[in-house]
This record gives structure tokens, sequence and C-alpha cells, in this order.
């Protein structure tokens, strides 16, 4: 198929500095867990991007020196020869493809805890990160300044030593160039402090030595937050932002463009709960708009439309699309459109979860939409290419057309098996992701800081890319409005029977905490609930509402979301010290806060129900259980946990005899089925298997490459032969 | 050119808007081919509706009063059989509707007929040529036919102008058909209209949709009232679905619903590929767009750069 | 009871097709098949009637070459007991006349009680093969039915009409129907009904097994196709402009012509 011309406009090359783009898809430096320290995982990564058609791919947050050390969290690091040599794997990887390679050079002050290194970090006034709990830096004089700048300038040698094409100097997310120039955190009066030419001096002063150290190889680019969303205090768009850009012009080949800071950075990486495509573009959208600037701007905003790209670049708001999570998802984003295979783009849902790796500090990166982010070396899957399975002439049922149902039967249908059919009882695929993506709205209205509560709606998407994949695959079956029952799965004629069948929420109170119902608790009476009863509407909520929320992710606050913007009074109570934990990790915590504080939510944490009686739920302190309250309500919510729905599964299982006399070889249980879990860990869990389904023995999974120090000389191979021999491997 | 003749409709007493856009297709035919056009009417008020089907150049006006109630498939077999045997015309016109379909491709086999449906243009070469479309209207097919003398012709519903109605001036011929009473094979019991069910936008007739233009989602209620003063079903882009503003039952596109109503007026979406995918196959697209470079009207057969709030007061307007 | 559902192999179109270039087709590797929608529809309400009954047979026939193969063999693995496929070179470009008239041929020695077609066909489109069956067979019909309800010896049937009206009817068996989607809800085939349709009874036959000749089928067809091109491209949208009044007027205008 043809590139349409509407799109050609993303195919034009454009000059940064001494380098050529090739087209306008540009992979904004993110993290992704893999560092210097594993440099398979990064540069196939990076490469599957570069492969996938992106004119630059970056590496996530470099830091300069031993001094800028996030652990737990994993940053790339260029402090020696070493990583000069495990980075030039990715840029040889990416210049095999035609892709530039960027990196972002870091280094972070009072943010950056330095736990490996136990160094002190320095920064411009000895004010304790606004980040990181407790982290003095030391004041820097000249002496300091000159020291770390220079940090910068052997920090950039060696970059263009490895390879990279464009050298960041990396002030965004309230980084140390940023911390120099903004108010906030520079309370300085020498000539680094005070009027805007001194605060500006010491990133300005950074540009030009990088410049004139790499300026004639590389080209020199640099990542702004062009308002810290703070107000006056802090950088403002309209002032010291196109202020700056203007100053720092004639030292930049490429601007790339952002808001907000570190402590509260997804105001940038903004999730779709909250934010919707380009969501920047009120701030970002000014540089080029009010004529600030002349070289290529490139922005982010989550931006997965094409139709979205072209007017961004047609209406002059930026000259570069950049994207993070986008080429997450879909690392293929460009290809796809170069060929017209649009129904095949794999949009980001927004989710954050790839996040939320890096924010937990240390595990690899993952994605919803794609399984095999993070994946591409240590298992060796490759998004777009599926090798025919060594057992394709089985036919297999998918018993669930949920998250983990869809993506296994897709997997395997690419992976050319005889025939898979897909059944699910309800009337349409997706299965829990279609009440979920309803939650997410609360009253509709204005939150107290840029937005409005949008709702999941782009987890949708989950469903949306897999239906029309399941649509194109001649040999996958779905059938709908279908409840297999046991017996009808053992006559069903299938070699291969995969259960999929999801999970359902506690009736009774069970919970993780004190691992035991709650006395009273019963979601079959009509005034209390389970999450998807809620959402159903099958039974009215009453004014009060009572939610208990031991999850600790988006379940019970979004139920809360929801009854209190429909104006019931909303009682939260968790035993957590903190409501909704693992959203922090997703950057979607403050504006929840933000909107449950608006909408008067009474949030009760560290707190447990002991006992549900008819208008009063009795509960306890949990650090001093003798101490009681009493809550009065109509309704109360139980989001206390999730119980597999592998009835069928056990009762298959228990009849061997049976399955071999129907001729079921190999019987599986896949995604919440299995075990309640993530999404983003059930569409895994599918493809893990559909990509194993001919090893010897899929339902463990197979080893993978662990990127460690092995003892002695090792060589690439000592760390590839850890991945035993599968068919579906592509580590080229 | 030995002669054209027209199948008009009635249904429950009244004549069908359809007559008239076979009459026009019929004068239009006779102004290249020649040849008398006669109307004929088989309903048991044939007699009744005669008059208005003598438009000007109507040549003849034919009635055939059937039994009572209404349609029967096996008696307008018989009279359209009798008509054709006694006038031996080249091309008998009828609509590509329930009522012919139900009867005029059995003639055609029984006679031996020439025969095309759903035919979108009509021309004369010698002979008829009928254009219709090929692989589900995405290609076109010109049709002729060799060695037919009388070739029937199912006209698509609303695509020929119709000719303005009789003033009586043409008199209509009474026809009898031997055995016409005994004709009906199947026994009328009663009519009955249809309940809405859920909504399903894949059989509506007329799409009203609605795209990120509306904004905001307390303005769909807006186009609710107008989709109702239409008599259109209300359908959407994917971006209201996804915002959670309206279920995707209501989602044209490809990974909602593709639809293929005679009318689909979009108003405020932009016409994201995956959009058009849905709806592009649909009998008329009419899209209504603040912005001139909005996809959509790359599909559209007819468009608007105009507010939507601002038209549909307007529409509403000029429909009453 | 004996039911008949004649069905067809439908040809889509890729996105990217090619005609051929003397324009009198489209390249076939252009081209995917199915089983016609509408046929899933008339060989549920088949399968549903021989159920009630308890006994009888449901009779899949389809005029096509080894791509229609498929769809008999989905046909058999849905319910359909036995099949029969016909195919002859000089059916190749046979119109929806000529198919009946080789589907009645087929059909008439089996005597069925009822004969359920589509309404039509996706890709042809020309809603005239079922009907025209029935003229062959000389069978009563009824068109566009959205419900069936066998009484002995008859059945009392829904026509879908326009606009949202539908007539009941009562109407003799034999019968022929044609049948409109949503009708019921058509099941799908098992992996084993699928295997086990392979074992059904599947005749093929050419013209000369049926005793037709090919000038007798030829004669059958009522059109010849002359011409294959693409649709003339519009200049896209005609812009309607002047006032949001005009134009609104105009709208409803337009609206009124092509809804009714």
């Amino acid at each position: 198929m043809a590139r349409d011309p509407k799109y050609d406009i993303l195919f034009e090359p454009i000059q940064i500095g001494p380098k050529t783009l090739k087209n306008r898809f540009y992979q904004v430096p993110h993290c992704i867990g893999a560092g210097s320290e594993k440099p398979g995982m990064q540069a196939y990564h990076r490469g599957m991007k570069a492969e996938g058609g992106w004119g630059a791919c970056c590496t996530e947050y470099c830091s300069i020196h031993p001094e800028s050390d996030d652990t737990s969290r994993v940053s790339a690091r260029i402090w020696d020869e070493g990583d000069v040599r495990n980075l030039a794997a990715m840029t040889d990887r990416l210049h095999q493809f035609g892709a530039l390679a960027g990196i972002e050079l870091w280094y972070g002050g009072p943010h950056a805890p330095c736990m490996e290194s136990r160094a002190t970090p320095r920064g411009p006034s000895q004010i304790a990160s606004d980040f990181e709990l407790n982290i003095f830096p030391r004041y820097m004089d000249k002496d300091d300044i000159n020291e770390v700048q220079q940090m910068y300038v052997d920090a950039a040698i060696r970059a263009r030593d490895a390879g990279f094409d464009i050298v960041y100097v990396y002030g965004a997310h309230a980084y140390l160039p940023f911390q120099f120039l903004s108010p906030f955190y520079n309370r300085r009066t020498d000539e680094y402090g005070g009027s805007f030419e001194n605060r500006a001096r010491f990133w300005r002063e950074s540009l030009e030595k990088v410049r004139e150290a790499v300026g004639d190889d590389c080209a020199i680019a640099s990542r702004f937050a062009v308002d810290h969303l703070l107000g006056p205090t802090s950088i403002q768009v309209g002032e010291d932002g196109v202020r700056f850009v203007e100053y720092c012009d004639d030292l930049v080949d490429l601007w790339d463009l952002t808001v907000g800071d570190i402590a509260e950075w997804g105001q940038n990486a903004g999730p779709s709960r909250f934010f919707e495509e380009n969501h920047e573009k009120p701030f970002t959208g000014q540089v080029k708009a009010g004529n600030h600037t002349n070289k290529p701007v490139v922005g982010v905003g989550r931006v997965t439309n094409p139709d979205t790209m072209v007017a961004i670049i047609k209406s002059g708001q930026f000259d570069i699309i950049g994207a993070a999570r986008p080429s997450i998802s879909d690392p293929f984003l460009p290809k796809k459109i170069e060929e017209g295979r649009l129904d095949d783009i794999r949009e980001c849902i927004g989710c954050n979860q790839c996040i939320s790796r890096w924010e937990i500090g240390g595990p690899p990166m993952v994605c919803t939409q794609n399984a095999t982010a993070g994946e591409e070396y240590r298992r060796g899957w490759h998004p777009e290419k599926f090798h025919p399975a060594a057992n394709r002439e089985k036919s297999v049922l998918v018993i669930g057309a949920g998250p983990a149902g869809m993506e296994c039967a897709m997997v395997l249908g690419k992976r050319e098996m005889a025939a898979v059919h897909l059944v699910e009882a309800d009337a349409e695929i997706g299965g829990s992701v279609n009440w979920i993506s309803q939650l997410g709205h609360s009253d509709g209205k204005e939150n107290l800081f840029r937005g409005t509560a949008r709702g999941l709606g782009e987890w949708k998407r989950i469903v949306n890319y897999r239906q029309i994949q399941l649509d194109k695959l001649r040999n996958v079956e779905v059938h709908l409005k279908s409840r297999l029952s046991a017996q009808e799965v053992l006559e069903y004629g299938a070699e291969i029977v995969i259960v999929a069948t999801g999970c359902h929420y506690a009736t009774d109170g069970m919970n993780a905490a004190t691992h035991a119902p709650i006395d009273g608790a019963d979601t079959s009476l009509d005034w209390q609930f389970t999450p998807d009863q809620v959402v159903s509407g099958a039974k009215p909520v009453g004014k009060r509402v009572l939610i208990l929320e031991n999850e600790a992710y988006f379940m019970g606050v979004s139920i809360a979301q929801k009854l209190a913007g429909e104006g019931h009074e909303v009682t939260f109570v968790t035993q957590a010290g903190e409501i909704a934990d693992y959203m922090h990790y997703t950057l979607e915590a403050p504006m929840l806060h933000r909107d449950l504080d608006r909408l008067g939510v009474d949030i009760h944490t560290y707190t447990m129900l002991e006992k549900i009686e008819p208008g009063v739920c009795h509960a306890y302190d949990v650090w001093n259980p003798a101490h009681k309250e009493r809550f009065e309500v109509d309704s109360v919510v139980l989001c206390t946990a999730r119980i597999s729905n592998d009835e069928l599964y056990r009762e298959l299982k228990a009849d061997q005899a049976r399955l071999e006399s129907e001729g079921i070889e190999q019987l599986f249980v896949i995604g919440d089925a299995a075990a309640p879990r993530m999404i983003v860990d059930s569409i895994f869990d599918g493809h893990r298997l559909a990509r194993e389904i001919d090893s010897p023995n899929p339902a463990m999974p197979l080893p993978f490459i662990r990127e460690r120090r092995l003892w002695g000389d090792a060589s690439n191979e000592d760390y590839k032969a850890q991945l035993l021999n599968t068919p579906d491997v592509v580590v080229a | 050119m030995a002669g054209i003749l027209v199948i008009a409709e009635a249904r429950r007493g009244e004549l069908r808007e359809v007559s008239f856009e076979l009459i026009g297709a019929a004068l239009s035919l006779k102004a290249q081919a020649g040849g008398p056009v006669a109307v004929a009417i088989v309903d048991p008020e044939a007699e009744k509706h005669a008059p208005a089907l003598g438009s000007d150049g109507v040549d003849e006006v034919l009635t055939v009063t059937s039994p009572p109630p209404g349609f029967e498939a096996h008696v307008a077999q018989r009279a359209l059989e009798a008509l054709i045997s006694e006038a031996d015309p080249d091309v008998v016109i009828a609509a590509h509707s329930i009522d012919a379909l139900g009867f005029i491709p059995a003639v055609a086999a029984a006679g031996g007929f020439g025969f095309a449906s759903d035919v979108t243009a009509l021309g004369w070469d010698g002979g008829p040529i009928a254009t219709r479309g090929a692989y589900g209207d995405k290609l076109v097919a010109e049709y002729d036919f060799p060695g037919k003398a009388t070739t029937l012709l199912l006209l698509r519903v609303g695509i020929f102008a119709p000719a303005q109605p009789g003033s009586g001036s043409v008199v209509a011929r009474a026809v009898t058909v031997d055995g016409l009473d005994g004709a009906a094979r199947s026994e009328h019991l009663d009519y009955r209209e249809v309940q809405e069910g859920d909504v399903d936008i894949t059989k509506s007739e007329f799409l009203l949709s609605i795209g990120r233009g509306v904004e905001d989602k307390d303005n769909i209620e807006r186009f609710e009232e107008l989709a109702e003063k239409l008599g259109a079903t209300l359908s959407v882009s994917r971006p209201l679905v996804d915002a959670g503003w309206m279920p995707s039952s209501r989602q044209v596109g490809q990974s909602g619903k593709t639809v293929k109503p005679r009318v689909y007026l979009a108003m405020g979406i932009s016409g994201a590929v995956q959009h058009l995918a849905g709806m592009r196959g649909a009998d008329t697209i009419i899209a209504v767009n603040t912005d001139p470079e909005a996809p959509i009207f790359t599909v559209a057969h007819y468009g608007a750069v105009q507010d939507m709030f601002e038209l549909a007061d307007a529409l509403e307007q000029s429909l009453s | 009871m004996k039911v008949v559902v004649p069905v067809k192999q439908v040809a889509l179109l890729d996105d990217e097709f090619e005609l051929l270039d003397d324009g009198s087709g489209v390249d076939p590797d252009s081209l995917e098949w199915d089983l016609n929608e509408w046929d899933s529809f008339s060989l549920e309400a088949a399968v549903q009637i021989k159920e009630a009954a308890g006994e009888g047979e449901v009779l899949a026939v389809t005029v096509g070459d080894e791509e229609a193969e498929e769809g008999l063999l989905s046909a058999l693995a849905k319910g359909a007991d036995r099949g029969i496929r016909v195919w002859d070179e000089d059916l190749a470009d046979a119109g929806p006349l000529a198919v009946a008239r080789v589907l009645a041929a087929a059909i008439e020695p089996e005597s069925p009680d009822l004969v359920l077609c589509g309404v039509q066909s996706s890709d042809a489109v020309n809603s005239a093969t079922g009907i025209a069956l029935a003229g062959y067979l000389d069978l009563a019909h009824v068109a566009v039915v959205k419900s069936i309800e066998l009484n002995s010896g008859s059945a009392t049937v829904e026509r879908e009409l326009e606009g949202g009206l539908v007539e009941i009817l009562r109407i003799g068996l034999p019968a022929l129907l044609t049948i409109q989607t949503g009708i019921n809800e058509p099941r799908y085939a098992t992996l084993r009904a699928i295997k086990q349709a392979r074992d059904k009874p599947l005749a093929v036959m050419t013209l000369s097994d049926l005793g037709l000749g090919a000038d007798a089928v030829e004669a059958a067809d009522g059109s010849h196709r002359r011409r294959l091109a693409h649709p003339e491209k519009g200049e896209g949208a005609e812009m309607l402009n002047g006032s949001t009044a005009e134009v609104a007027a105009r709208i409803a205008e337009i609206v009124r012509e092509r809804v009714g």
C-alpha cells in the first residue's frame, strides 16, 4: 500500500545543525529501565523504533557524572569508557537503520539522591529537593560551576565518541540548568542569580562550552520546560520562557520543549485520564507562534493521530513531532503511516504503565498496548514479526476475549496456527476493559489545575486495535454471545485449549490486609456493590456511600470520582497510608487528589472496616485498632480483592482422561483467570504464551537474557546463550 | 423502439413517491431512444391513482385493478406478464424496491427477459444500457441485453429526477387480466409498525453524525433533538466515545460500525481515516465543518463550511 | 421437512484492487472470498426449522468454482446435512438469472418443502437470484422475510417493507422465501463441526450432469456486462455556499429527496 500524500509532510527531512533528520518522527528522551548497564536492552529497544522508521531516537536522561545518580531509578550514564562502549551499541544499531542518535546529558542536582555513588550533588542554592525527600545540594560557588560545566563538556566529548549525533544540555523537568534559570530554586545574589541574564548564565555558558567542544560534529539540543506551571514564582512561558528561547537561540540547533518539572511531571507526561492529545500546545506552542526562534522545534503531547501530526506541522506549532509513549506503544508508527496501514497503528492509551516502572525504580519498562516493549533484546520479541509456530497444524480454542484472550488469539493468529477460535460470552470482545473504560469521569468540571477528569475512554484502544487485527486474521474466528460449558469445551474439537475467563470482585470483603472476609459484607444485597455493579447501574447507589479500597490502584478512586461526580456523598476508606498508591507511579495521583478534594470526597487512610451493617460501617485505625470509627452510609462499595474465574479451568484440568479422549493435548490458563493482575500484565501473559506455544512446556516461561555481570571474561554470546532456542526469537 | 412500460407503485391506498422517479427516468430514456411511454399501476385502487401518473410526456396510463387489500407478488407477476404480452415493450422500468424485488425477477426468469437491478443510470445504444455498481459500488459496470426483446430494469430509489405528477390530461385505460383474481399465492394478514429496540445505527437510512466539533458533553442533547426533528438516528465519531460521552454502539468507524445509510449528515467531524472507513459507502454524504481542509470533504457529496451549532438552528428553522 | 438453502461464496475486494487491463474484470489476486452474509441467516433459519421439526434435511446448494467449496463446507459445518456444488466453465460470468436457472435444475429433483435464499449477495447485490429461482421452480414466494413461523403445510411470515413497516402474510408450502439479515442469531461452527463437515456428502456437478446445455444457460442470462470501470472520481464535495439559512434549506431539500 502507498502513503497518502497528505502525510508527505511528515516525511520531509529537516536540518538540525550539522545533521539531517530524515523525517519528522522523533523519539524524545524517555526512560526504559536500561541505562548504560543493560546495553542490549538499550540498543534493541531504541533500535526497534529506528527500524520502525523513527528519524531520531534518544537515550533516557544520561548522567554526566557520579554526582548525578538517581538510583534506584534507572538513568543512562556516560561517566567513562565502559559507558561509551555500552552506549555505542545503541548508536550503532540506530545508524544501521538510518536514524540519528540523541543523548540527553543530565545533572540532577538535589533531585538525584546519589544512593549508589554516595556523592554529594550540587545546586544553585541550598534548598532541599521538592521531589526527593530531604536531599540537600551543596551550594555551588564559581569553582563548582566551572567544574560542573566541565562535566557537561567531558560528557559531550564522550558522547561524540560513542557515536551520538544529537547532544542535549537537559534543562527540563527542573534539573540543574533549569534550577539556575528559575527563581523557585535560585536564590543567588552573585552573577548567576537575580536578573534574567544572570539566572540564564549557567545554562547559556554550558551550551557555549558544549557547542565549542562538539558543535561541529554534533547537533546541540536543549530540552526546556517553557513553563514551570507554578505561576510567577517560576518560569512562565509568556515571560522568561520565550525570552530564554530567544536568548539562547543562537547556541541551539534544536529546541525540545516541555512543561512542568520533576515533582509533578505528570503535567508533561500527561496520563490520558486527565490530559488529551497535544495537551501542551497552549504552552509549548507559543514559542514558534510568537516567532521566538529560528531553530527547529520538537515537542510532545501524546500525539498518536497522523492527522494531528500533520496539523501540528502545517500550523507551525512544531517542526518535528516528538513522541515518547506513542513510540513505545508502536515503534512502527512511522512505517505504518508510510505504508498506508493506518489501521495497524497501535495507539498509546496514556495509562503510564511504562513510566510507573521507572518511578518504582529498577524494573524494566512495560507497555499495556505493546507487550514486546522491553523484551526486544532479552526475549528477542519483535512487535511486527512473528515466526510461524512449529506446531501450527494444531487448532486452538481461546475462551474469553478480554485483554489476555484477545492478545493470545491475535498472536497465535499471526503465528499461523491452523485455526484459532476466540469465544466470548459477552456480545462484544474486550472483557473488563469495556466497563473499566467507562470510568475516570467525575462531574465534568474543570479541575483545580489544568484540565478535567476526561475518563479512561482511551483505554478502549486496547480493544480497538485487537478488534481490527483479529478481523484481518483469516485463521482466527471470533464468536460472541457464547458461554461455553466444560462439556462444550471438551467437544469443541481443539487440540489446544486456553482459558482466559478473567476474574470477579470479592463479594464478601476478602482482602489482602486481613486475609479474611469482613463481617456483614455481602454484595448480593441491594445496598452493597462490587465496582462492576456500580458501573452497570443494575441497582441504584444510595446518597451516602462508603468505598472500601484495598487494591492500591485505580478502581476504588475511580468509583469515588464517578459517584461524587454524580452528587453522592462519598467516604473513601483504605487501610493503606495513601489512596491508590500505584497511581503515584503512573503520575495520575496529583490530578486525582485535586479532583477528589474538589469533589469533597471524605478520605480516611490507615483505616479498615471490621463490620458492615445496614446504615453503618464500623471501622478502626490500623495502627491502633482500639480506636474505632463509625460511618453512617446508605451504600457500600467493596473494592477489596479480585478472584480468578477459574472454575472452568479446574473442571477441565481435573479430568485428564476425558481431555485425552477428546483430543485436547494442552490446556492453559492465562491472565486474570490464572491470577488477577494489571491489564498490562494480562496482555503480556497472553502474548508470552502465544510466542512460546511451540516450546516444550509452554506453561513455563522460557528463560530470558539477564544482563548481569558474568564473572571472568564474558562475551555478548555468553549472555545470548541464556535465551533458550525458541522459534520466535529475532535477536539479529 | 417499441415502447417503455413503467410500473408504478402504491401502498395502503397511496401512490409511492418513487413512481415519479420512474416516470422521470422513462421520459429521459424516451428523449434518447424514442418510443411511447406507458405507465401502469396494479392496485385495488388503480383508477384513483391514474390521473397523477399522467405526467407531461407520458403517452398512456394503464390501470389494472387487483384484488384487495394490496400488493401480492404473484398477482403482480400475472399482471405484468399480461401487460408485457399486450404491449411488447423494449424496456420495463420499475423500482429497486421491496415490492418490485418480490416479483419482477420471477417475471424475468419465466419470460426469458433481460434483467438488471439497482440501476443507477440508463442509456440507449440500439437497446437499453444499464449502469449499476459492482463489488458493492467499489466499481461501476455497464450492461446491455443483446437478443432480449424486452428488458426489465429496477432503478435505484432516490437517484433519478422525478417527473411532476400529471393533472389528469392523459386518459387512463383499464386493462383486464385473465385469472388475476385467483393468482394470489399468499394471503395478507396484517401490517405493523416496527418497535424501536436497541439503537442499531447500521439499520438507519438517515444518520446525523457528530464529532469533536460538539466540544462538550452537554451539547450533545441539542443534536439529539435535531436528529429527532430530522427523523434521523444520532451517531458519533470516536472521540465522543473515547471521552465517554456516548456509548460505542453509536460509533461509526473502523473500530465501531460500518454504515451505509441513504443520507449521512456529518457535523463537526473532521474525517479521520478510521472514521471514513466506516461511512464512505453511504449513498449521500453531507459534511458540515468549520475547517475547509477537513478530510471529510474528500468523500462527501455535499459540503458546507459552517458552524455546526448555527447550522443546526437554521436546519430546525427550515424544517418547521 | 426438506429445506434447500442456496448459498453463495462472495468476493470481497481488497482495498487496493486491480482491474484487468481490458476492463473485463477484476484481477483475481485482489479478491478474498467468504460465505455471503445473508446466507448465514437463511442457513440458520433452515437448521432451526429442521431442529424444531425433529426430522428432515437441510441441503446447501451453490453455483461456483473451487473457491465456493469453502462456503459450502462452512454451511455444512453450521448444520447443513448435504451439499451440492455446480460448476462449469461456461458459468464464469453468469448473471443472477442464469445462476437461478442452474440452481433450479439442481433443486427441482429434490422436491423441497422450503427454499430459503438470502435477500441479496454482498458482492453483486442483484437481490434477484432468489425470486428468479422461484420463477423457474414455479414456487410460491415472498421476498425480504424477517420472521418465519411454520404451521402445517403453510408458513406465516413477516415481510420487511420500507420505512419501518412490516407486512404479515401467510403462504402455503412448498414455497421459496428470501431471508433478511437479523432474522436470527446465526450459530457458528466449532472446530469439530468444521472438521466433520468434510465427511458430509458433497456432490460436485457439471451442467451436463444436470441435463442443461450451455446455450440454455446463456439464453436464461438476463444481461451482458460490457464494461467494468472505476467510478468517476467526483471533484470532491459539491460545496454549498450562501448564508447559513440558505445552506440549511438546501440540506433539508437534499435530505427530503434522498430519504423521502
